[in-house]
């Protein structure tokens, strides 16, 4: 685990909007964590930067709470966030991922629709934090391997990037290019 | 012989836009084969047959490897030998950009990308990559750029040891933008000819990843 120091402030951060029920401000610490996670193309900050943003899309839909389950997923949320925070303190990253781990593998334990609706959310912002990293600068198979992402995924979201239409993302004359093109067709 | 080396993405591209087949009719005007290396075919086969949204399209590229519309890289240049030269032009390329402060290595390109550029060394013809990733492109057209968009996304200052990338030859790349251009000039588009198919076909792509700007489709409608 790199930057140790900024993910315990992160996760600190999240249990505390948590329990404050400030669903924006967790989007927004989920920004935080996207320039670190690309620089570092670490997996645990990776994880908490979707878990963070997967956080805040749940809390802001009203309609999740009053659904059979909230309860106890909320209440894994908050205690197993707790524990990772504990665990990281101790400097014992094994348990950080193991607690960290439990916060998504509680909805399993979900019965009925929420469980299926929560899931959804962190495979989307998996996808949403797949983007931002390919908006970085990262190449889009390197994004997809640390998001746990297909290409195929990511493609529809990449087309909708402004990189490509930065200047300096352009690297060849067009007439050069298309010559390359013509030239090997004969 | 002459190659082209297709990456993922271009295949990805195309087949989103329902230009698979017209990959096919590229492959009966051109004099060589069309090149897959077992990294870019894990992406666009093996992968998506395993995720139902994507599984039709995974059958049909492998359809088309089963053709010998696709050939794999290993009838030309065995696995191994890719393997080694794969792992060589990755450590050269994600050794060019460190962070100033930290001193860390930026790893900007990948397996699949890095598969393309080694079988481009290793086949000793005529050949060009098709792949769609701005990255890749930049980093032996124009490295000075990608050094600077990289600082500008992170935010943070690099260095940049450009030398390592002179050992690298100087690659041809093309898009799938490109290779549908090819096409619509030979009219081998089903579609009537017009300058609004040109202009659909382009921004289909750009739309589904092509790294291609406005301004570069705009230029490129001009040339026909």
């Amino acid at each position: 685990m790199k930057e140790v120091e900024n993910i315990l402030r992160i996760l600190r951060e999240t249990s505390r909007l948590i329990k404050k029920d400030k669903p924006q401000e967790l989007k927004a610490l989920s920004g935080q964590t996207i320039h670190s996670a690309t620089i570092s193309q670490d997996g645990d900050n990776i994880v908490v930067a979707v878990l963070v943003y997967s956080l805040g899309k749940i809390l802001e839909r009203e309609h999740y709470k009053k659904m059979e389950g909230w309860s106890n997923f909320y209440t894994s949320v908050i205690k197993n966030l707790d524990l990772a925070i504990g665990s990281l303190e101790k400097n014992n990253i094994k348990n950080v991922r193991i607690y960290l781990g439990r916060i998504r593998n509680s909805l399993n334990q979900i019965s009925g629709d929420l469980g299926r609706y929560i899931k959804d959310v962190f495979r989307k912002a998996e996808i949403n934090k797949a983007f931002k990293l390919y908006e970085h600068g990262l190449s889009s198979e390197q994004t997809a391997e640390l998001l746990g992402v297909s290409l195929w995924d990511l493609a529809s979201y990449i087309g909708q990037s402004s990189i490509g239409d930065s200047k300096v993302a352009i690297s060849m004359p067009v007439a050069e290019r298309v010559k390359i093109a013509e030239d090997i067709f004969g | 012989m002459k190659y082209l080396i297709f990456d993922a993405g271009p295949i990805i591209s195309m087949t989103m836009n329902g230009m698979l087949p017209i990959i096919e009719k590229l492959k009966g005007i051109f004099d060589g084969e069309f090149i897959l290396t077992p990294h870019v075919r894990k992406e666009v086969v093996d992968k998506p047959m395993k995720i139902k949204k994507f599984k039709l399209e995974a059958i049909q590229v492998n359809d088309m490897i089963e053709r010998g519309v696709f050939k794999m890289s290993n009838a030309v240049i065995s696995n191994q030998k890719l393997d080694m030269e794969t792992k060589k032009i990755l450590k050269t390329t994600n050794g060019v950009l460190r962070t100033t402060q930290t001193g860390e290595k930026i790893k900007i390109i990948h397996d699949g990308e890095a598969s393309c550029l080694a079988f481009s060394n290793l086949c000793g013809a005529d050949n060009v990559i098709v792949i769609d990733e701005r990255t890749t492109r930049m980093l032996t057209e124009a490295p000075q750029n990608l050094e600077t968009m990289m600082e500008k996304k992170l935010h943070t200052s690099l260095d940049a040891e450009l030398s390592l990338l002179n050992e690298l030859k100087k690659f041809k790349f093309i898009r799938s933008a490109e290779l549908l251009f090819i096409a619509y000039k030979k009219n081998l588009i089903p579609v009537k000819k017009s300058k609004e198919l040109l202009d659909a076909l382009l921004y289909g792509v750009k739309f589904k990843g092509a790294a291609i700007s406005s301004v570069e489709i705009e230029e490129m409608k001009k040339l026909v």
